[in-house]
């Protein structure tokens, strides 16, 4: 009798019946077709076990062993986690309520041109690092750690050890979406935008105490230096994303609307 | 549970199960942080109703299914369903990674993120988290033969994506 590939497929999971197994195992004594696809399905769930296995070894993030026991979560971050339909509007204005968060453009006249200047005096400084480099077509594109932290992080997330933190994110004119973001070890900042085939460094910028010669920047611990700025109010379109939105964005792969 | 005490034996039982929670969450979600954020949402409303937890019920099969829903709400409430189905992101670091392993794992992880949503849940229960066909059926709140089918197309394309290639190496 030729037995459907989906009982072979249960047999192969321990899920058949007495009797449906019984059969099975006569068929796969005289049928080598059959042991092999009842081999091809344990293999494939070996596979897959192993595959994911690797999360159950790391350590689970303290916020979630929290909220299992019932603590608190952080004030603020309360509607993008109740998984009901957020009200951006009323998220945003939450989050521009929130003490210290600056969630506006401040207008500054600044060609973003003279900051592509800064960031490959940068580079000549440092060489290729991490977090910037250039990629075949000589463009500044962020380094695996940068970039893994402009796909991943939202601008709310401070985690110590991390390269860089993430400042403000929108949806530029382009249809792009764009983060600035801002690194404790350099002192450096800037403005990325994700393309097709990664995130483009905009404007980088780097602090006072940093460079030798640059007057024009204020300090810039945070994402929000005046250049930045200035070029992030010159591409946005619209209002910068909350934390839904980035949510949202991170969750399409920050991938813009021309894609 | 009507006791602190047992709430909390149940918040504990959460607790060791946070690892799987994640695992599965990871393959619903873009991004590992994605995944977390899901799973936080998910336990704080699994306490918010533990009251509709039966005790005889399996703890993981019903958180997990707590999981999936904040999922699909989050989907939907976005507004963004096409976008988290962009396979060619998942593959896009496989580049950068040295170690054979890492690549072989990125791969599989790749080729399950471009199965339909339907098989990717079935996939992901059954043969990652080994929960039984009924369990998963039950946590997909389908019947057992429409998680059956699921499977079985899920892990034939699967099989295909993952065959290494023959014959048309020229």
């Amino acid at each position: 009798m030729s037995v459907s590939d989906e009982t072979l497929m249960a047999y192969a999971d321990g899920e058949v019946d007495a009797a449906t197994r019984a059969i099975i195992e006569a068929a796969m004594r005289d049928d080598p077709q059959i042991r092999r696809r009842i081999e091809e399905h344990r293999a494939l769930r070996e596979t897959m076990q192993e595959a994911f296995s690797e999360v159950l070894q790391e350590p689970v993030p303290q916020r979630l062993i929290d909220a299992a026991r019932g603590h608190q979560p952080a004030r603020g971050h309360d509607a993008a986690r109740t998984g009901n339909v957020v009200d951006l509007a009323s998220a945003r204005k939450a989050a521009a309520d929130a003490p210290g968060r600056r969630r506006s453009w401040q207008p500054i006249a600044m060609a973003a041109s003279v900051l592509l200047g800064v960031a490959l005096g940068y580079l000549a400084w440092h060489g290729s690092n991490t977090w910037v480099k250039t990629n075949s077509r000589g463009e500044l594109v962020a380094g695996a750690g940068l970039a893994e932290a402009l796909s991943n992080q939202l601008s709310e997330d401070r985690s110590p050890g991390l390269v860089a933190t993430t400042g403000l994110s929108f949806r530029a004119k382009t249809g792009d979406y764009c983060r600035t973001f801002s690194t404790g070890a350099n002192a450096s900042s800037g403005l990325a935008c994700r393309e097709d085939d990664g995130w483009k460094i905009k404007v980088l910028a780097q602090t006072p105490n940093a460079t030798s010669n640059s007057s024009n920047f204020r300090p810039a611990a945070s994402a929000d230096a005046p250049a930045i700025r200035a070029a992030g109010e010159e591409s946005i379109d619209g209002e910068p994303l909350d934390r839904a939105g980035e949510i949202a964005a991170r969750q399409g792969g920050w991938a813009g609307s021309k894609r | 549970m009507s006791t602190n005490e047992s709430a909390e034996t149940i918040q504990e039982q959460i607790v060791a199960l946070l690892p799987r929670l994640r695992r599965f969450a990871r393959n619903l979600a873009r991004t590992p942080h994605d995944a977390d954020d899901m799973v936080q949402i998910a336990v704080e409303r699994a306490l918010l109703h533990l009251d509709q937890w039966h005790s005889d019920a399996r703890l993981d099969s019903w958180l997990f299914k707590i999981l999936r829903n904040a999922w699909i709400d989050e989907v939907r409430s976005r507004g963004r369903r096409a976008k988290l189905f962009m396979p060619e992101e998942a593959g896009e670091n496989v580049g950068e990674a040295s170690m054979e392993r890492e690549i072989d794992r990125l791969s599989v992880e790749a080729a399950l993120a471009r199965l339909p949503h339907d098989q990717r849940l079935a996939v992901s229960l059954v043969l990652v988290e080994g929960l039984a066909y009924k369990d998963a059926a039950d946590v997909l709140e389908v019947p057992i033969g429409t998680l059956t089918s699921r499977l079985a197309r899920g892990r034939e394309a699967l099989a295909a994506m993952l065959r290494p290639p023959q014959g048309d190496r020229s």
